[in-house]
């Protein structure tokens, strides 16, 4: 098992937004998490990388606990995420953008002499063909479409050298065809790299076109979780959620 | 690639020529005001450190300047001490009180960071003026001299070029290693670097002492030039000066800070000639280059060149991206 929560539980004052979520995320997964608007996906993320501390329960990352981990040394351990909100660095290029991300896992960020340019030519360029930005290198990020930048983001996310790789809507605000795109990287990473991918997404389509495994929240609870199939299948998921559009 | 080279750095060949031949074309009195902006270009650069690289406004930077010139000072004046170790305990004592407000500031961002740094920095200047005994207070330290050989202001001038040469070779090894890519990111987005692994305190902190070592440097450079220190080294207008030189020069830009702290300094040598009202002057000089030159003179600059350049590139990159 890479990730486990047990019983992890966060309130806002009087708002539960995740209640006693226990999951399993098994190695080399994509695993889908759903739900619809306000039900706790991002929150649930957030506990996860430590941007929030939880109310009550435990993260356990490959059998040790990190509950209370400050975000980057999760990052150090190998979980990594993506930001719904591209969130990137508008004025750094494409490049100089997967390189620290390199330099950071890498540990070499403290040193304050070498000349950074230098350092990791190949794997930079390794990764930027992975997903499709190689021409684009010299670019700087505020210049970017926005699928672009989703495809920075996730190139950065890459040279941390994550274990577990968190998307929080991967393919959101993307044309069909990037959609397509998407859909197609993220498969060849979890394939060729090894990633465990854990998503959030509302497009149907993409969640039942690459989750291996699905979980549905609803107000925060943890109402279905398996294979896709029988997530489809389950009634009370199709009450709350599908509606008709599996 | 050498002549590639070259074409990138004839205007530092030409800015190293002229600034060796200058005391042999300019007068004693500019001599004196070209060693000033030298000594405050460093300043300013290690204030760009924090600013323009990590995205932090320091409104205290002063207060580390003029604790450099204190140490020196008080060295060579009360305990006779060697000049050239009064020079490195200047940076030390700067360092070392970088590190301790450091610790409290690097916790807090943009408009919050600068009051704090201000605090400090206006605790500092009280702590020296008020203590009369051990520092002077406000009549400041009188009779700094540097040591025989570097009296003569052609002699000290040379000795602040090599100085600034170095410090700015330091500085840019330091903006383009990795530790300097970390703090562009920082200033880019915090929360994201944070993300990659960084834990951004530790960085803050680390330019920060890097900034008050190096402003130290500055003030410890000035004291012997001056031949004299004064408690307003440490307090807030002085932390202003830097400020307003790499707005005007240019604070996303590596040489910004030296351009805008030259073009202050002589204007001020210059205009202080036949008028006090000098200020009113610089005024209007920083509201022309804010309306008229956004980014500064030098970032203006480096933003048209880069868009000549990004336009001269699409048509290729179009071609590509076509069906």
């Amino acid at each position: 098992m890479l990730l486990e929560t047990r019983g992890l539980t966060k309130d806002f004052g009087r708002l539960r937004a995740v209640n006693s979520v226990s999951l399993e995320v098994s190695q080399g997964d994509v695993h889908a998490i759903i739900g619809p608007n306000g039900a706790g996906k991002s929150t649930y993320f957030n506990l996860i990388t430590g941007y929030h501390v939880p109310t009550s329960g435990e993260v356990i990352f490959k059998g040790r606990r990190i509950t209370r981990l400050p975000s980057h040394k999760r990052c150090k351990l190998g979980i990594t995420r993506s930001f719904q909100i591209t969130s990137v660095f508008p004025k750094l290029t494409v490049y100089e953008g997967v390189l620290l991300a390199l330099l950071s896992s890498k540990g070499i960020t403290l040193n304050p002499l070498s000349r950074a340019m230098n350092y990791f030519k190949d794997e930079v360029w390794h990764i930027l063909e992975d997903v499709g930005l190689a021409e684009q290198a010299r670019v700087r990020g505020d210049s970017l479409s926005h699928g672009d930048k989703k495809r920075w983001e996730l190139a950065i996310t890459l040279g941390t050298g994550p274990e577990l790789l968190l998307l929080d809507e991967p393919t959101c605000g993307m044309s069909p065809e990037e959609t397509e795109a998407t859909m197609v990287l993220i498969q060849k990473l979890a394939e060729e790299r090894g990633l465990t991918i854990l998503f959030t997404e509302h497009d149907m389509g993409v969640v039942f076109g690459i989750a291996k495994r699905i979980s549905v929240l609803h107000q925060g609870m943890l109402i279905a979780d398996g294979e896709p199939q029988a997530v489809r299948a389950s009634e009370e998921v199709q009450k709350v959620y599908l509606g008709g559009v599996a | 690639m050498q002549a590639g080279w070259l074409k990138q750095a004839w205007w530092l060949i030409l800015a190293a020529v002229v600034g060796i031949l200058a005391p042999h074309i300019i007068s004693e009195f500019y001599l004196m005001i070209l060693g000033e902006a030298l000594i405050m270009s460093i300043f300013a650069l290690a204030f760009n450190l924090l600013f323009g690289y990590m995205g932090q406004l320091s409104f205290g930077q002063a207060a580390f300047y003029g604790l450099g010139g204190y140490t020196v000072a008080m060295l060579l004046t009360k305990l006779q001490f060697n000049f050239w170790l009064s020079l490195v305990a200047g940076i030390l004592v700067a360092g070392i009180v970088g590190l301790i407000v450091g610790y409290f500031c690097v916790k807090l961002r943009g408009i919050y960071f600068a009051i704090l740094t201000l605090a400090f920095g206006q605790l500092l200047f009280v702590i020296i003026y008020k203590w009369h005994d051990f520092t002077g207070g406000d009549d400041g330290i009188q009779g700094v001299f540097p040591p025989e050989a570097l009296k003569a202001p052609i002699s000290y001038y040379y000795f602040i070029l090599i100085v600034f040469a170095a410090s700015v070779y330091l500085l840019w090894k330091v903006v383009n290693s990795p530790f300097g890519y970390v703090l562009k990111a920082m200033r880019e987005n915090p929360e994201r670097t944070e993300f990659l692994g960084i834990n951004i305190a530790r960085y803050q902190l680390m330019a920060f002492v890097m900034a008050a070592a190096l402003s130290g440097l500055a003030g410890a450079l000035w004291a012997p030039f001056y031949r004299s220190v004064a408690p307003f080294h440490l307090m807030w207008v002085k932390s202003g000066e830097p400020v307003m030189a790499t707005i005007l020069g240019g604070s996303t830009t590596f040489f910004g800070p030296v351009v805008g702290t030259f073009l202050m300094t002589f204007l001020h040598a210059y205009v202080l000639g036949f008028t006090y009202f000098w200020p009113v002057i610089m005024g209007s000089f920083i509201l022309v280059v804010i309306f008229l030159l956004p980014g500064g003179i030098l970032g203006f600059a480096q933003e048209k060149l880069r868009e000549r350049s990004f336009k001269a590139m699409t048509p290729e990159g179009r071609d590509q991206d076509a069906p």
